[in-house]
């Protein structure tokens, strides 16, 4: 069983701006995830052609290079569409924030799309855009500030905080979890 | 010319007595109660035996409820109550244990308070090393309002 600390202060949190480390994690998240689905897209495609034409496929720069822009075009794909359809990534869903417009409503797709295409800005200048989510008060980075977005937890703090007093209630609290449960 | 009436002075006469009797009863009345002790006298009523006369049922029945609750600010009643206390001291505990989720769940209740806690340490940092008095808007205000709140984790499955 997985032991942790779900402290009352956390209800709170919902709907306020997303802090470095989630934000970090879920882009994390999303690039293991988006690189694991295309080098799987890529297999698969070899596999087939191999199959299909009995001669076997070897990447060269050339090919690499090609890859590369297809691999860009997947991530901006990946990116984009989550934004624009749902305001969130797999990698979001699973650590719950979401991107909403700047004034906390639900973001319009064009700015999910927008978000997708200014993203690779952040990265210029040994990701000088990224700063933003650590020094600004509205924790907004470079994207965010072109596409007028801000990211938020979204997750059911106060539903996850039932599940842990519940579960607290069936098996009994772990040593040292009922102080920090009052918290 | 008016008639007269015969018993005009009998009644006049009758005013005069019954009037300041009347007076002195009140006062009378009024000095009986302040003699009186009504806690002494409420303690030496059997309540019990007082309910029991009482048809509790029949008097339930007078009681128009929707009227009642029409008065009543069922949301205020809701916001004092501990949830907390609540889930772990009756068997509403046990039913969302059961019914909600299992370790996929637990595992993202815990990497999310896990991430939330190092965005709040790093955030107490940055603030340290900016010299920050005030830590800025908690969060976009149309997103921090209740009912925007539940709007946004709707569908968010599994939080």
């Amino acid at each position: 069983m997985i032991v942790h600390q779900l402290p009352r202060r956390l209800v709170s949190l919902q709907g306020q701006y997303a802090g470095a480390a989630s934000r970090f994690l879920a882009y994390a998240l999303d690039l293991v995830v988006s690189t694991a689905v295309f080098t799987l897209a890529v297999a698969a495609l070899s596999f087939v052609i191999e199959t299909v034409t009995r001669h076997s496929i070897t990447w060269t720069a050339g090919s690499g290079a090609a890859t590369a822009v297809v691999f860009l075009a997947w991530q901006f794909f990946y990116f984009g569409y989550s934004w624009a359809a749902s305001g969130k990534t797999f990698g979001m869903y699973i650590l719950g924030i979401r991107v909403v417009r700047a004034d906390g409503a639900t973001a319009e797709p064009w700015r999910g799309i927008l978000r997708a295409l200014a993203f690779p800005l952040s990265f210029l200048l040994l990701g000088l855009g990224f700063i933003g989510i650590l020094v600004q008060r509205e924790h907004q980075a470079l994207h965010d500030l072109i596409a007028g977005t801000a990211v938020i937890y979204a997750w059911d703090a106060r539903a996850a905080r039932l599940r842990f007093l519940a579960r607290e209630a069936e098996t009994g609290p772990a040593p040292g979890q009922r102080q920090a449960r009052a918290r | 010319m008016s008639p007269i009436d015969p018993l005009g002075p009998l009644r006049s006469a009758g005013r005069r007595v019954t009037d300041p009797v009347e007076a002195l009863a009140q006062q009378a009345a009024e000095h009986a109660v302040s003699l009186v002790d009504v806690n002494a006298l409420v303690e030496r009523v059997d309540i019990n035996a007082l309910l029991s006369r009482v048809d509790i049922n029949a008097l339930l029945r007078q009681v128009d409820v929707n009227a009642l609750l029409d008065r009543v600010d069922v949301n205020k009643v809701a916001e004092r109550i501990d949830m907390d206390e609540l889930v772990e001291h009756t068997d509403l505990g046990a039913i969302i244990a059961r019914s909600s989720g299992g370790m996929a769940s637990e595992a993202l209740d815990a990497a999310r308070s896990q991430a939330v806690g190092l965005d709040q340490f790093i955030n107490r940092w940055v603030g340290r090393l900016l010299r920050r008095k005030h830590p800025g808007p908690a969060g976009p205000a149309e997103a921090t309002r209740p009912a925007a709140s539940r709007e946004l984790t709707r569908g968010q499955a599994g939080s």
